[in-house]
C-alpha cells in the first residue's frame, strides 16, 4: 500500500492578532484547512476577511500568534528557510519589478534569488513567457509595459523557480477580461499538467468558481465553509430569487423576517430607477413569501426571476449579507 | 549577489541621462570649492576639493541608492519577494553595493579629469597606499550604507528625510573638502572624536595623506586598520540588524507593509 501523500498545506487553529492603540484586531481566528498537492485551492471572502493574512503567514512574511501551519511539511514559523525553497508568491497589487530594466532581465534577476543556473533560468523564462503571451514584450523596460503585461510578468516570476506551492493574492485584480482569462488558463494548466499547488486568495467569485478545485469561504478571520464550488452551490437547495423593485431603496430588512430566506443582498440602479434584490431561499414557497413581503412593504416588484446560485449566494446564505454590504458594515 | 549588482548597473547605464544628472552635484560642488581655494590663494587645498568631489559621488550613492533602497523596495512590494525567497538579504545588499560602486565610477572619473584639467592640483602620491585606502574607505562606507539600509526598514517615507538630515552634516564632519582631523582641523578635539566614528572621515584623512603628502602604507596603517575594523563591524552589525528586523517585522506585521 502506498503512503498517503504529504499535504501541500496544512493549517491548524491558525490565529493572528494585530496590535492597535485600542483592543487588538483579530485577523485570523482559528483557521484550519488542508490542501492536497496539485490542487487549486481558493480562499474567498470580502476585504478584511483574513485572506491576505493567511497568505502572508503561509509565505513566511508573518508569524502566527496561535496555531500552526506547514507547507510541504515544513513549519512556517520554525523553518521559514525550508519553506522559502519550495514556494513562490505574487500579488495583484504589487508592481514587482525594477522599472528601468527589461521584463526579461527582471525575470532573470528574480530567478537568481533561487540560485537557478543561468541556462535553466533562460529556458524557463522563455517557456513561461510563451505560455503567458509575454514573449514579444520581454525586451521592453518594465515601466513601459501595460498593466496587463506587467501582471503577466509578475505571474511568470511566481513560477520561475519551479515552486511546489504558489500563493496568489488577487492575481487578476484590475485586469481586462482577456488578460484575466489567459492568466486563469495558465494557472489551471500549471496545476493540471505540472502538479503545482496553487492557493488563490480572492474576492472575485467568478474567478474562484472558474479555476478552484476547492474553496474555503472566509469571513472575519474564520472559515465559514469549505468544499468544491459545485458542492457549495448545491448545498443551497433552491435557486436564488432576483427581484427588481421600485421605487429604489437601500434597506430590505423585511426579508430578514421571512421564513426560508437565508440572506439577501441589494443594490440601487439609479439610472433605471429601481433596486435589485437577490435573496437566497431554501424553497419555492420561501421565494413567493419573499416577494409578498416586499409588496406588503408598499414596494412594487417590477420583475422577478430565479437564477442558479453562485458562490456569492453561498456567502449570503452563510452570513446573511453580500460581500459589499459586509465590507460597508466593517467600515461603519 | 552578482545578479543584484547587475540589476543596479543595468538600471544606471540603461538611462544615460541619469548618469549625466548624477554627475551634477559632485562636479559643481568640487568646482565651487576649487574656485574658492583658488581665489583665496589656498592652491594647496584644490586637490582636497577634487578628491572631495570624487568621494561625495560615492557618499551620495550610499545615501540615496543604498540606505533608502530597501525602504523603496518595501513600498513597491519587492522586499516581500526577497524575503519569501531563499536568498540572503545581506548578499543582496552586497550586490547592490558592488553595482553602486561600479555605477558611480563615471561620475568620479569626470570629477577627477575636470579638476585636474582646470586646476592642475599638486599630487605627491604613494599609489599603493592610495589604492588600498580607497578600497578600504569604500568597503567601510558601503558597509555603513548596509547598516542604514537595515535601519531604514523600520521607517516609512520619512527615510528620505533621514537622508536629508544625514547628508550635509556627514559631508561636513567627514571633511570631504577640507581636513578635519589633526592640527589643521577647524573642529575642537571632541568634535573630531565624534567625526572619527564616521568611516568617511578616516578614509578622507588617509586618502589626503597618501595622495597629497606621499605617506606610505606603513605610515597610514592605523587609518587602514581602523577602516578595516569598521567595515567588518558594520557588515556584521548590518547582518544582525537585518535578521532582527526581519523577525520583528514578521512578529509585528510591519515588514511587508506596502504603501499603495
Amino acid at each position: 500500500m502506498s503512503e498517503p501523500q504529504l499535504p501541500a498545506v496544512e493549517v491548524e487553529g491558525l490565529r493572528r492578532e494585530f496590535k492597535t492603540k485600542g483592543p487588538p484586531v483579530v485577523a485570523l481566528d482559528g483557521v484550519s484547512m488542508k490542501v492536497r498537492q496539485g490542487e487549486v485551492f481558493g480562499v474567498l471572502g470580502p476585504n478584511g476577511a483574513g485572506k491576505t493574512t493567511t497568505i502572508r503567514i503561509l509565505s513566511t512574511l508573518l508569524l502566527p500568534t496561535g496555531g500552526w501551519a506547514r507547507v510541504m511539511g515544513f513549519d512556517v514559523a520554525k523553518e521559514p528557510e525550508k519553506v522559502r525553497k519550495v514556494i513562490n508568491m505574487a500579488s495583484g497589487a504589487e508592481k514587482a519589478g525594477y522599472d528601468f530594466i527589461s521584463a526579461k532581465r527582471n525575470l532573470w534577476f528574480f530567478s537568481q534569488l533561487y540560485g537557478i543556473p543561468g541556462d535553466v533560468a533562460d529556458r524557463r523564462i522563455g517557456e513561461l513567457s510563451e505560455r503567458l503571451g509575454l514573449t514579444k514584450y520581454l525586451d521592453r523596460k518594465f515601466y513601459a509595459l501595460s498593466t496587463g503585461y506587467r501582471q503577466r510578468a509578475t505571474i511568470a516570476r511566481a513560477f520561475v523557480n519551479d515552486p511546489k506551492v504558489v500563493f496568489l493574492d488577487e492575481p487578476t485584480i484590475g485586469l481586462d477580461v482577456m488578460t484575466a482569462r489567459s492568466i486563469r488558463d495558465f494557472l489551471i494548466e500549471e496545476a493540471r499538467k505540472n502538479g503545482r499547488t496553487i492557493i488563490l486568495a480572492s474576492h472575485n467569485m467568478a474567478e474562484v468558481e472558474a479555476i478552484c478545485d476547492r474553496v474555503a469561504i472566509v469571513d472575519k478571520g474564520k472559515i465559514l465553509t469549505e468544499g468544491s464550488p459545485e458542492d457549495l452551490k448545491r448545498s443551497l437547495g433552491a435557486p436564488a430569487l432576483v427581484m427588481e423593485v421600485s421605487p429604489p431603496q437601500a434597506g430590505f430588512e423585511m426579508l430578514a423576517k421571512v421564513p426560508g430566506v437565508k440572506g439577501f443582498t441589494s443594490s440601487i440602479e439609479e439610472e433605471r430607477g429601481l433596486s435589485t434584490v437577490q435573496a437566497v431561499v431554501d424553497s419555492d414557497a420561501a421565494a413567493r413569501a419573499a416577494e409578498d413581503a416586499v409588496r406588503k412593504a408598499g414596494l412594487k416588484v417590477v420583475a422577478s426571476w430565479r437564477k442558479q446560485a453562485t458562490l456569492e449566494e453561498v456567502f449570503v446564505a452563510l452570513v446573511g449579507r453580500g460581500f459589499k454590504e459586509r465590507e460597508e458594515q466593517d467600515v461603519v | 549577489m552578482k545578479a543584484r549588482a547587475l540589476v543596479r548597473l543595468w538600471s544606471i547605464f540603461g538611462e544615460p541621462l541619469w548618469v549625466f544628472v548624477g554627475m551634477g552635484f559632485p562636479v559643481l560642488s568640487s568646482l565651487a570649492f576649487s574656485l574658492l581655494y583658488y581665489s583665496i590663494g589656498a592652491a594647496g587645498y584644490i586637490g582636497f576639493a577634487v578628491l572631495g568631489g570624487v568621494m561625495v559621488s560615492f557618499w551620495g550613492n550610499v545615501l540615496w541608492s543604498m540606505a533608502s533602497q530597501f525602504n523603496w523596495d518595501k513600498q513597491e512590494g519587492l522586499f516581500e519577494i526577497y524575503l519569501t525567497s531563499p536568498a540572503s538579504i545581506s548578499a543582496i545588499l552586497i550586490g547592490m553595493s558592488v553595482g553602486g560602486i561600479i555605477g558611480t565610477v563615471p561620475s568620479a572619473v569626470i570629477v577627477t579629469v575636470l579638476g585636474w584639467a582646470l586646476f592642475h592640483p599638486a599630487v605627491n602620491a604613494s599609489w599603493g597606499g592610495v589604492a588600498l585606502t580607497f578600497g578600504l574607505t569604500l568597503a567601510s562606507l558601503y558597509a555603513m550604507g548596509m547598516v542604514l539600509s537595515s535601519l531604514y526598514l523600520t521607517y516609512g517615507r520619512e527615510a528620505e528625510s533621514m537622508n536629508e538630515v544625514l547628508q550635509e552634516p556627514v559631508s561636513m564632519l567627514s571633511g570631504l573638502y577640507f581636513p578635519v582631523l589633526g592640527g589643521s582641523s577647524p573642529f575642537p578635539l571632541a568634535l573630531q572624536a565624534v567625526a572619527s566614528l564616521i568611516p568617511l572621515t578616516i578614509g578622507m584623512d588617509a586618502l589626503r595623506k597618501t595622495l597629497f603628502y606621499g605617506d606610505s602604507v606603513a605610515q597610514v596603517w592605523p587609518d587602514m586598520a581602523a577602516l578595516a575594523v569598521m567595515a567588518v563591524v558594520l557588515l556584521i552589525l548590518s547582518s544582525y540588524a537585518l535578521k532582527f528586523l526581519e523577525n520583528l517585522g514578521r512578529k509585528e506585521g510591519t515588514i511587508a507593509v506596502r504603501i499603495r
